[in-house]
């Protein structure tokens, strides 16, 4: 289990160095720092002297290297716009993105995975064909489509919610709504399909056949074992938690991480963007090295696996 | 983060191929299959022929018909806010978007079927190298990452391309790999090696032919997705720039009139639903036929 631990940690590790590595190059690539910070007819000393004061006619390897003495140190640059802390600025809108996913991820858990669970149990039934069509309608329509469509029925036409902003917890009924339902369906196909996939297993045969209620065979044999992929989907859902609205929170003007990503990418306001793709990715290695920990809970095989066999 | 997939194809690599043909050619088409296909080849013929059927120039502005109403003999679905024809613009944007996400999926595809042969062929540090740049692009969200790239070298249609390109590479990469070191053990990759082939013929002439039923049905999975990717980014007023216009582009535009003009964005929306669910039924089906292992 150590082994197992340990190279998980290293896997995670080297994730974010490859984060990082990447927007230290796509950040000098894109062009001189002291001229897009500095306006271009800034004297040619003040040049200069910025470029020396940052560090930027240091050799590129020494600038990498201090970029990541930077970064551990949680020195992550100066907002373009306003001179202000890029993390400082990126910090304030995460308590208004966490207020709208992780509801809308409780109606992801609470309605997908039964509705997939049940479908699976009732193959083929009228039931099971529901869920699917709405599966299938879930996966298929774009969020921001949805989000107009329930703006343009609710808010427009029966006057019942707002459409856009965030002043009281009515606003955010629609975008919670809006980012439930999209993730709902993923989850239910995908928890029918690792159903499925496990009650067509001899197992289940034997556990029934030797006389266990069906019930027992369900919650003790097939339900821990669809779960394990399940889990997957939910890591990712939960690593995205950051930054998986950054659509819905445009349509309906919410002031999270999501929307302040896109004006920052409008803006090119470099630095907030860079901060949000490494807090991003961090929580993102967080909730899959969380899931790998849950693998080797739920099934030893894993914990107990060769090296390299998990690939 | 290791797919389900990865497994189940290297287990269905062996002898499914030719029996799951003969069941694709036994079974007639199921209604919703065939409205799919119906409706995928009227946005191709769209796409193809499209510009000879507009009435109006896409970019043509007529301001004393500003949001006029749809269903008229003038303007079929009516107007927008600077008076442009929106069936117009709705061809032309059908047309780019289609361009767009057909592009990627091809470059998506060919760029991680290599990576994945290239796996399989060398191993050793390759394969590793390979799979950790699998892992990592799995691990960011792709809208995330798309945002910063166009953020850091601003936004031209053929970068978007490129960029879209790389959606989903890792998937093909995978299957590819798993895929090929399955076929490598099998007896006729080994045949056509004794016979002195070069490995680029044995992948290319034997191989991909074995391996491609997978592959486009992963190209059927990854397509609408795309379409859904362009669509939000172009939404996002991120995408496609205007004076150019795409799908997601009429619908972020025609936000701004929700209330007073829903048509500029009720025809290019339902236009990407019905398209993004005729792909999911066509490559459901198609998965079904050719491969009930992958899902």
């Amino acid at each position: 289990m150590i082994r197992f631990i340990i190279s998980r940690v290293v896997r995670a590790a080297l994730t974010i160095f490859f984060v990082m590595t990447f927007s230290f190059i796509v950040l000098r690539l894109s062009g001189d720092p002291a001229l897009i910070i500095m306006s271009p007819d800034a004297p040619p000393e003040a040049i200069i002297a910025f470029r020396k004061a940052w560090g930027l006619d240091d050799p590129i390897w020494l600038q990498y290297f201090h970029y990541f003495g930077a970064v551990l140190q949680g020195e992550l640059g100066r907002s373009m716009r306003d001179g202000r802390s890029a993390l400082v600025i990126v910090g304030e809108r995460i308590p208004a993105t966490l207020l709208l996913m992780v509801p809308a991820l409780m109606l992801k858990v609470g309605i997908g995975i039964p509705a997939g669970v049940y479908a699976a149990l009732h193959r083929n039934s009228r039931i099971d064909r529901l869920v699917m069509s709405f599966a299938v309608f879930g996966f298929t329509v774009p969020s921001f489509v949805l989000a107009l469509v329930l703006v343009l029925v609710f808010s427009v036409g029966l006057g019942w919610l707002p459409t856009s902003g965030a002043d009281s917890w009515r606003h955010a009924i629609l975008p919670v709504i809006t980012l439930g339902i999209g993730g709902a369906a993923v989850l239910a196909r995908f928890t029918r399909s690792a159903m499925l996939e496990i009650l067509g297993q001899p197992y289940i045969r034997t556990a029934s056949a030797k006389g266990l209620k069906w019930s027992a065979v369900v919650r003790g044999h097939a339900l821990p074992n669809a779960a394990i992929p399940t889990i997957t989907v939910l890591g990712f859902m939960v690593g995205s938690l950051l930054a998986g609205a950054v659509v819905v929170e445009s349509v309906f003007a919410w002031p999270g991480v999501g929307r302040l990503l896109v004006v920052c990418v409008s803006n090119r306001d470099l630095s907030v963007v860079q901060v949000i793709l490494l807090l991003v990715a961090s929580t993102m290695v967080c909730a899959n090295f969380l899931v790998d920990l849950a693998y080797g809970l739920f099934d030893p095989r894993i914990r107990q696996a060769p090296r390299g066999a998990g690939q | 983060m290791t797919q389900p997939t990865d497994k189940a194809v290297t287990d269905s690599a062996e002898g499914l191929m030719p029996l799951a043909h003969d069941r694709l050619n036994a079974q007639p088409f199921p209604l919703s299959v065939s409205v799919a296909i119906f409706w995928l080849s009227f946005m191709c013929f769209v796409a193809v022929v499209g510009p000879s059927l507009m009435p109006y120039a896409f970019t043509a502005i007529d301001l004393k018909a500003r949001l006029s109403l749809p269903f008229t003999s003038l303007h079929w679905l009516g107007t927008d806010e600077l008076g442009r024809d929106v069936f117009s613009r709705l061809v032309i944007s059908i047309r780019i978007s289609l361009l767009v996400s057909f592009v990627a999926t091809i470059i998506s595809a060919t760029f991680g079927t290599l990576l994945g042969f290239l796996a399989a062929h060398y191993r050793g540090w390759v394969e590793q190298t390979v799979l950790i740049l699998a892992d990592f692009q799995a691990s960011i969200p792709f809208l995330i990452f798309a945002l910063a790239v166009l953020a850091f070298f601003g936004n031209t249609l053929t970068l978007f391309i490129l960029l879209m390109g790389i959606y989903g590479w890792e998937r093909y990469a995978r299957i590819a790999r798993g895929l090929a070191i399955a076929a490598n053990s099998q007896g006729y990759a080994a045949a056509v090696r004794q016979l002195g082939a070069s490995p680029i013929r044995i992948y290319l002439g034997h191989i991909l032919p074995n391996t491609a039923s997978t592959l486009i049905v992963s190209m059927t999975l990854v397509f609408p997705e795309i379409i859904l990717l362009e669509s939000g980014l172009s939404f996002l007023g991120l995408g496609v720039q205007p004076p150019m216009t795409s799908l997601g582009n009429m619908v972020g535009y025609g936000r701004e009139y929700l209330t007073r003009a829903p048509w500029i964005l009720l025809a290019p929306a339902t236009t990407i639903v019905l398209t993004t669910l005729s792909v999911s039924i066509l490559g459901d089906w198609l998965r079904d036929r050719l491969d009930p292992t992958l899902k």
